[in-house]
C-alpha cells in the first residue's frame, strides 16, 4: 500500500456545518479531473488491460475455475457500472463550489479507479523511485500522485464522520 | 439506476441454485459446513487509510480493529477480514471489489 501524500495546513476539502463539503481546487485541476473522468469509462467498456485491477479474480486458482466464471458473469457489468456512476458524478460536479457527502463518496471512488488504472501503466510498486523529470512517465506519475493527495484529502474529511467505536453490527 | 450488489447476488441465487446441487466436487471438498474466508491482499496502489476507511464503512468494525487489519495486510500480504457462508462471502468479496481492493475468497482448511 502507498503511503499518503502532503496535507496542507488548510485542506482544499472541508465539511461545513450544513453536512454539504466545500471544494476549493484551482479551475485547471478541475478540468483535469472532468477530462480523466470523461476518458475512463472508455476503457472501462472496453476492457483495456490498463484496468485490469479493477477486475481482480474472487477465487484465485484453477480448482475454481468455474466458480470464477460464474462470478465473473455475474458481476463484472455490475462493477462496470458501478465505476462508472462514480466517474460520472466527478465529470459531471468537477467544477461544483460544494458537493453532498454521497458526491464526495463518489469523487473518492473515481479518483480511487483512475489510481489503479495509473499504478497499473506505470507498474507502481511500494519501494518504487519516481521516475526522472525527463522520462516521459514523469507526467503520467506526477498525475498519479497528485490523485493520491486528493484522495488522501478526501478519506480524511469522510473517515471523520465514521464511528470511532464501529458499528453494533461491526463488533465480531 | 443503482446497480447494487444485493441484487446481483440475489439474481444468481435465484438462478443457479440447480446448478450448484450438479457440482457435489465444489461443495462437498472440504466441507459445506467449512467457512469461507473473504481476503485482502497489499497492493502497492491503494492508500493505507483508504484500506482502513473501507473496512470501517463496509463491515462497521471500529478504527482499531479496522486500522490493525490494514496493517496485517501492509506487514504480512493479507488478511482475513471476514467470513461466513459462501454467498456471504461472495457479496463481501464483490463490495471489496467495488471499493477498489484487492479481495478473493477461500475455504478454510
Amino acid at each position: 500500500m502507498g503511503h499518503h501524500g502532503t496535507v496542507e495546513l488548510s485542506s482544499p476539502i472541508r465539511r461545513r456545518r450544513d453536512g454539504r463539503y466545500a471544494i476549493r481546487l484551482d479551475p485547471n485541476v478541475r478540468a483535469v479531473l472532468a477530462n480523466l473522468a470523461q476518458q475512463l469509462p472508455v476503457a472501462l467498456e472496453a476492457r483495456d488491460p490498463t484496468t485490469r485491477r479493477l477486475f481482480p479474480p474472487a477465487y484465485p486458482g484453477a480448482a475454481f475455475e468455474q466458480a470464477e466464471q460464474e462470478y465473473r458473469e455475474l458481476v463484472d457489468t455490475a462493477l462496470v457500472n458501478h465505476h462508472r456512476k462514480a466517474l460520472d458524478v466527478l465529470a459531471a460536479t468537477a467544477d461544483a463550489d460544494t458537493l453532498s457527502e454521497e458526491e464526495l463518496n463518489d469523487w473518492l471512488a473515481a479518483v480511487g479507479s483512475l489510481r489503479l488504472v495509473f499504478g497499473t501503466r506505470l507498474d507502481v510498486s511500494e519501494d518504487m523511485v519516481p521516475p526522472d523529470p525527463e522520462d516521459l512517465a514523469a507526467a503520467e506519475y506526477g498525475l498519479y500522485e497528485f490523485l493520491g493527495e486528493l484522495q488522501y484529502l478526501i478519506i480524511e474529511v469522510l473517515a471523520a464522520e465514521l464511528p470511532e467505536r464501529g458499528r453494533p453490527d461491526g463488533a465480531l | 439506476m443503482k446497480v447494487g450488489p444485493s441484487t446481483a447476488i440475489g439474481a444468481r441465487q435465484a438462478q443457479t441454485a440447480p446448478v450448484e446441487a450438479e457440482r457435489p466436487s465444489l461443495d462437498e471438498s472440504p466441507g459445506t459446513d467449512t467457512p469461507w474466508l473473504v481476503i485482502v491482499w497489499n497492493d502497492p496502489i491503494n492508500l493505507m487509510s483508504f484500506v482502513t476507511f473501507v473496512f470501517q464503512k463496509l463491515f462497521g468494525y471500529s478504527k482499531e480493529k479496522a486500522t490493525k487489519l490494514m496493517l496485517d495486510v501492509h506487514h504480512k500480504g493479507r488478511a482475513v477480514v471476514s467470513s461466513g457462508t459462501r454467498e456471504r462471502a461472495e457479496l463481501d468479496v464483490y463490495r471489496l471489489q467495488e471499493h477498489g481492493l484487492w479481495a478473493t475468497m477461500e475455504q478454510s482448511s
